[in-house]
């Protein structure tokens, strides 16, 4: 744990050239400064499981660190939001991208490798994200003279006035505090703007919302702004803001030696109760287009579904009398009841159902229950 | 006057516990107030008897107990000139929490505030609805402190330490043996030390009634302390369903069931000679389904009958002329029963491209109703679970259902010599209204044939 890391940090120190000197000659244990931290892991959720469990056991009231972080592509929603609400599930599903809650609030953000995520763990006692966003506006002052990065009352971080390069989170605990924020260096834009435009209609919830704006990369603006680079003038910032100045030091979050529990804390946030199960309680409210394949009729039904901690509570499925018979559209709904809002698990469901009806309404049934399933993401 | 009144408080204790010791559960409520007072004097005089003691400590703890105290935990103030937030809540109305446990968050942009239990005790109120607004110093919620008093004053005593909510009566049972909840046991369990105290018997008009929050985990902890309770879940209508349709199943289908069993040498070992080559050129791994699958749609072709269904509504019974197999497939979240369209079209390189589609898309959540709906003949795995033996059911509205089980090596008679060759018991459960006993046979003897001899399709033997 700590004495690991002041192990790692005293071999760092040790081993000339290869990362930064430290400052202070006085690298005992426990020496001053504050740690800057680099996962060498790109999974979202070992990296949040890690910044998870630095907050509950690093003592942070004499130190302060700075973990640096970047993840394969995953789309990141915040601790109370709605991800049917915010992104489009079928299109990450096709694409692979994992879907991750994460502790603090806020919006959701699209995280790939071209997005550096920096977090900034303190005591609550010197919780200060202006003083945080500092070092990076100061650092990319430095080496980028000429951009104009200027951070706003809302922590954001604006390029040129307009576009937004970096937005923020925190978390406030019973001793210490976390404040993290994304920097786009050279993140996929189209797949962020396809991913986060969401997909389910009709949703009625008071989760919290995101505040969509204008993103542009750091690398669109300064084109030999290399990765390393950024990394070493934040590090050096870092530094020179906060602390006497230690090396950064690559931590693995899948080393559970290093971090006992990690391993199950990365477990519980990559399951579907944390991911989905967590949704403040929510409402969908929506209309089906019904169409027969054979005839070419077309039909509409509404649909409303209550949603609690991800598990549907009452489903209401109002289909007229001509289309198909009262007593399968009151089957499709009250076989939902009960279960997980998740098209995987509609899907199961509804075919129980549909495999015993007769022929002639089978594809009427069908289209319905695709419908219904395609509104759940 | 001294020595007149020790007499005096001598009589009278013992005239009280007395009392006490009788099962008027009245007398013991009125002597409840007067021993608080008198504490230190009857005390002394009823020290000798053990068992009131116990009573009388126990209802020094009742009194203690009725003196709850009730906190209202307000809104920390917000960092940097924030005003106001939502509300996210955690627990609820009747949750017991520890001290330090979250109660719920707060968020104000983009900042998450946790408000932990200042003390250990019982939710019993919510100020503000889940969502809602609040600002610095507003009320939250009420705590009821101390119904984590008892509890704690026995955990010197008492060594598991329970902190799910307790069953009803927990005042005061014998220390439980340490770690009642954990791996089978390989020696005896040690004779739990018999009670220095009775059993306390504790009026019932004096337990307070708590929210009978007992979960099955809870019931496993509490079970060492000898609660035992029942908990009541709504089965929810998907279980409910299918149980009605196997039941319907059951009621029409003339259900038995035929076995056979299956040397998996050959078909290994063409496995064996051909996965690398097979892998290179296909990319897919090649397995054992493809055989069964293969084998039942040659099978079904050949035997019509089980390939058709009654229909009981028009009593009429329909032979189909394609083969949709469904694969009965475990998934942490549960059955699914994906088909294969037209096996009998295809050859053990389509259907293990077909399995292997569609257990892709069962992995990525993108199973929709039209892969998992219909199907004419369903095959299910049992021996990925290390079945031996066992009979299926019939997937309504289907005739038939073989059931693949695990591959063991056994000793079979093989050219008048004993041979250890690995073997698979299979059974086919079908429909006797359909399917005679003689063509039920015949069909699985054909399954095994083509499992054991894949030369038989070359032939179309």
């Amino acid at each position: 744990m700590m004495s690991h890391i002041r192990r790692t940090l005293s071999l760092c120190r040790s081993r000339s050239g290869v990362l930064q000197p430290a400052r202070t000659s006085s690298a005992s244990i426990g020496g001053g400064g504050d740690l800057v931290l680099q996962s060498r892991s790109t999974d979202v959720f070992q990296n949040l499981a890690l910044e998870d469990w630095i907050d509950a056991n690093v003592d942070l009231e004499r130190r302060g660190v700075l973990l640096l972080w970047r993840n394969r592509p995953a789309v990141v929603i915040g601790r109370h939001q709605n991800p049917w609400n915010e992104c489009n599930l079928p299109a990450m599903r096709s694409a692979g991208v994992p879907l991750a809650r994460r502790r603090s609030g806020g919006g959701t953000v699209f995280h790939d490798l071209g997005n550096l995520n920096l977090t900034f763990f303190s005591s609550k006692k010197t919780y200060d994200r202006q003083r945080n966003l500092r070092v990076i506006t100061e650092a990319l002052r430095r080496i980028c003279p000429e951009l104009d990065v200027r951070a706003t009352e809302r922590f954001d971080i604006l390029l040129n006035g307009h576009f937004k390069i970096s937005g923020s989170a925190s978390r406030l605990s019973r001793k210490s505090s976390y404040h993290h924020c994304t920097l786009l260096h050279s993140a996929d834009r189209s797949a962020l703007a396809a991913l986060l435009r969401p997909s389910c209609p009709g949703i009625h919830s008071n989760a919290t919302p995101s505040v969509p704006s204008p993103v542009t990369n750091l690398l669109d603006h300064a084109p030999t702004l290399r990765w390393e680079e950024l990394l070493e003038a934040l590090v050096h910032q870092y530094n020179a803001e906060f602390g006497l100045g230690s090396a950064s030091t690559p931590v693995d979050p899948a080393d559970e030696s290093a971090f006992p529990g990690v391993a199950a804390a990365a477990a519980e946030l990559r399951g579907w109760d944390w991911t989905f199960g967590r949704t403040p309680k929510f409402g969908v409210r929506t209309l089906l287009e019904l169409t027969d394949e054979r005839s070419a009729a077309r039909g509409s039904a509404r649909l409303q579904v209550e949603v609690k901690g991800g598990v549907v509570q009452s489903c209401e499925l109002d289909v007229p009398a001509h289309w198909l018979p009262r007593r399968l559209s009151g089957e499709l709904s009250g076989v939902l009841v009960g279960g997980r809002f998740c098209p995987h698990r509609a899907a199961a469901v509804f075919s129980e159902v549909t495999r015993s009806e007769s022929c002639e309404l089978r594809g009427r049934l069908r289209n319905l229950c695709d419908a219904v399933v395609s509104v759940m993401g | 006057m001294l020595s007149h009144s020790r007499c005096l408080t001598r009589n009278f204790g013992r005239s009280l516990s007395a009392i006490r010791q009788g099962n008027n559960a009245l007398a013991r409520r009125a002597t409840t107030a007067l021993s608080a007072s008198h504490a230190i004097t009857l005390n002394s005089s009823v020290k000798s008897d053990p068992r009131s003691s116990v009573f009388q400590i126990h209802y020094f703890r009742t009194s203690v107990a009725h003196r709850d105290e009730v906190v209202t935990v307000k809104t920390p103030a917000f960092a940097e000139s924030v005003s106001e937030g939502d509300v996210r809540w955690e627990k609820a109305v009747g949750d017991t929490v520890r001290e330090d446990e979250v109660v719920c968050e707060i968020e104000t942009d983009k900042t998450s505030v946790q408000v932990p239990a200042p003390a250990a005790g019982v939710i019993e109120e919510l100020l503000v609805p889940d969502g809602g607004k609040v600002e610095g110093g507003t009320a939250l919620f009420k705590l009821r402190k101390g119904a984590g008093a008892p509890k704690a004053a026995e955990a010197p005593k008492a060594e598991a330490p329970a902190a799910a909510a307790p069953p009803p009566p927990s005042a005061a049972p014998p220390p439980p043996p340490p770690s009642a909840v954990g791996p089978i046991p390989t020696a005896m369990p040690p004779v739990p030390p018999v009670p220095a105290h009775a059993m306390d018997t504790k009026p019932v008009s004096a337990i307070k009634p708590t929210a009978a929050t007992a979960a099955p985990a809870a019931q496993a902890e509490g079970g060492a302390k000898g609660a035992r309770t029942e908990s009541r879940v709504k089965m929810n209508r998907m279980r409910l369903r299918i149980a009605q349709r196997l039941k319907e199943a059951q009621n029409t289908c003339a259900m038995l069931t035929t076995f056979n069993e299956v040397d998996m040498s050959n078909i290994s070992e063409m496995r064996k000679t051909y996965k690398d080559a097979f892998l290179k050129k296909h990319n897919i791994k090649l397995g054992f389904m493809s055989a069964f699958v293969k084998a039942a749609a040659h099978a079904l072709a050949d035997q019509p009958a089980v390939n058709a269904v009654i229909d009981d509504t028009t009593k009429e019974i329909v032979y189909r002329d394609y083969v949709d197999i469904s694969v009965a497939v475990a998934t942490p979240k549960g059955l699914v029963v994906p088909v294969i369209r037209s096996v009998e079209g295809m050859n053990f390189t389509d259907i293990e491209k077909a399995i292997n589609l569609l257990g892709e898309k069962a992995r990525k959540n993108e199973l929709a109703v039209e892969d998992m709906d219909g199907g004419t003949f369903t095959i299910s795995n049992g021996g990925v679970f290390g079945s031996m033996f066992g009979t299926p059911i019939i997937n309504p509205p289907q005739s038939a259902i073989l059931g693949m089980h695990g591959i063991f090596d056994r000793p079979v008679a093989v050219g008048g010599k004993v041979e250890i060759r690995p073997m698979m018991y299979v059974a086919l459960t079908y429909d006797h209204r359909l399917i005679d006993g003689r063509e039920a046979v015949l069909f699985l003897r054909k399954i095994k044939s083509v499992v054991e001899d894949p030369r038989v399709l070359l032939l179309d033997m």
